[in-house]
């Protein structure tokens, strides 16, 4: 029993030995965007962090919601932030989230995964009912015509954290911030890849 | 706020790999067969996977639920909110089982509400189709799919209680259920799991969510990203079954890892001969006709009835959950 046990544990530290002997061939290298990227992300946050002050006043105003509300409520108070949110953000353009600084990163991320070894299928999931819509605007609800696009796990890993109630989705090739509590889009990208 | 920004290193899809992914792949694999030889090596747990037993043609007398006192007996709703005529009439057959086999709750796997979500589609494409359900104290528990907003968490009939994720004890039995958002899985989502998994000592860990890890939808099929993400945790930390749905019909998949997937996309909308030629994966499939399932757990056996649109038992069979064999010491 001894000599089977002693050939297993061999036979496992071999196999250790070889993956990490192999070369890395796989390993994307993420240093060059970290490194220009940081002032960037750190305005993204900013911009983030007042927006979320904004909301925050914007939902004060608006009647609470419990975390069992009938569908009038939820409707009516989704509604009510949404309209706030316009109102307090009168005059905002797109890019304001997306600066052409961050969009170009988040461009070169999402290359960067797409091209990688699993790239087809990450795209494919993305792109899976998600057709491309012609005309996309500030603070319209996402289109109810179209469901939401599924954020594979290895997108939403490369992308700069988001705090509850934002989310990032695909509509077709570009990428929208949308804020999930008021069901509307704050910002939006122009194409982050190919079709 | 953590800010970082890059591509994650990838782990290597089943369809491309390098020999070193081939490796890495190995080793995982190979871990728990060398590790359960006999060599005793530390209190690893290696899983006897879930096993199914069922009628070996659809036409065999189906494997009856046994309707035991104390059982967990619970259905499976999923891509059913369109308040069309045939959402009602599963609804009814729903109800006309509820009559003999009391359902405990009713799990549902997403796409809930198709296309408006005003307040008369939450009446028109749920609560008027499942009334009797809802009237008889059956609680729906909602995981989210890629047709449903975000704000359902709130509605109080979804009973998500304001998360997009969340898991749940069953009232009775060593079960629980782990509602996951997959259309948005974040990486606080997955560490949240990975803990919940850890933390849960029920015999019965369920995962429900709604894209596919395996399927043999021609329309949607397997998510292959996602299934990179969430199988290696179900594989540890012992999940026994996985309830998705996203593709329109039942598929019952083999067991993939000793994990036992199904598919449940077929409550409204229908995505007919979507199978077509079934593949490597399907136990069974049915795409002709809409379908929920009836589900019983007792102990360690859970009995399954697919149950279609008119009432006919579309698949059955037995599952034994998979039970974590603490390695042997060496002799």
């Amino acid at each position: 029993m001894r000599s089977v046990c002693g050939a297993v544990i061999l036979i496992f530290l071999i196999l250790a030995f070889a993956a990490i002997a192999v070369p890395a061939t796989n390993a994307a290298s993420t240093s060059a965007a970290d490194k220009s990227a940081s002032p960037v992300l750190a305005a993204f946050e900013a911009r983030i962090q007042a927006y979320l002050d904004l909301k925050g006043k914007a939902e004060s105003s608006v009647p609470h919601l419990s975390k069992d509300s009938k569908p009038e409520e939820v409707v009516r108070h989704q509604r009510a932030l949404a309209a706030r949110i316009k109102e307090a953000r009168a005059g905002a353009k797109p890019g304001e989230f997306f600066t052409p600084d961050l969009e170009a990163l988040v461009k070169r991320t999402v290359t960067e995964v797409l091209s990688g070894p699993d790239g087809k299928s990450v795209k494919a999931s993305i792109m899976d009912e998600n057709p491309d819509v012609p005309r996309i605007t500030l603070h319209e609800q996402y289109p109810t015509a179209v469901p939401l696009s599924t954020m594979p796990p290895q997108i939403l890993a490369s992308l700069p954290q988001l705090p509850k109630g934002l989310e990032y989705r695909f509509l077709g090739t570009r990428l929208v911030l949308l804020d999930t509590d008021a069901d509307i889009i704050i910002d939006y990208t122009g194409r982050v890849m190919a079709p | 706020m953590r800010q970082e920004i890059g591509p994650v290193v990838s782990r290597p899809s089943s369809r491309e790999s390098s020999p070193r992914a081939a490796l890495f792949l190995l080793l995982p694999l190979l871990a728990p067969l060398l590790l359960s030889v006999g060599c005793g090596l530390g209190a690893g747990a290696v899983a006897r996977p879930a096993s199914v037993e069922a009628p070996a043609v659809p036409e065999a007398p189906p494997v009856p639920l046994p309707n035991r006192s104390g059982s967990l007996k619970f259905a499976v709703l999923g891509d059913f909110g369109t308040g069309a005529k045939v959402e009602y009439e599963l609804a009814a057959q729903m109800a006309k089982l509820e009559e003999r086999f009391k359902l405990d709750l009713v799990v549902m796997v997403g796409d809930n509400l198709y296309g408006a979500e005003r307040p008369q589609d939450f009446k028109s494409k749920f609560e008027d189709p499942y009334r009797p359900l809802l009237d008889g104290g059956v609680r729906f528990y909602a995981a989210l799919g890629n047709h449903d907003a975000r704000t359902q968490v709130d509605y109080d009939l979804f009973n998500m209680g304001g998360k997009l994720y969340y898991s749940l004890k069953a009232p009775h039995q060593s079960v629980r259920f782990f509602m996951l958002d997959s259309t948005y899985p974040v990486p606080e989502q997955i560490e949240w799991l990975e803990k919940e998994l850890k933390g849960s000592n029920e015999d019965w860990k369920i995962a429900v969510f709604h894209h596919p890890l395996y399927s043999s939808g021609g329309r949607h099929g397997s998510d292959l990203q996602l299934r990179q993400t969430l199988e290696p945790l179900f594989i540890k930390y012992n999940v026994s079954v996985a309830l998705t749905g996203h593709d329109h019909f039942y598929e019952r998949i083999k067991p993939q890892h000793g994990i036992v997937h199904f598919v449940v996309g077929s409550g409204g909308r229908l995505a007919v001969d979507d199978i077509g030629k079934p593949s490597d994966l399907t136990a069974r499939g049915f795409d002709t006709d809409q379908a929920f399932m009836a589900v019983e757990i007792d102990k360690d056996t859970m009995v399954f009835n697919a149950i279609s649109r008119t009432g006919k038992i579309v698949d059955s069979g037995r599952i034994q959950r998979r039970v974590p064999e603490p390695t042997r010491a060496s002799g």
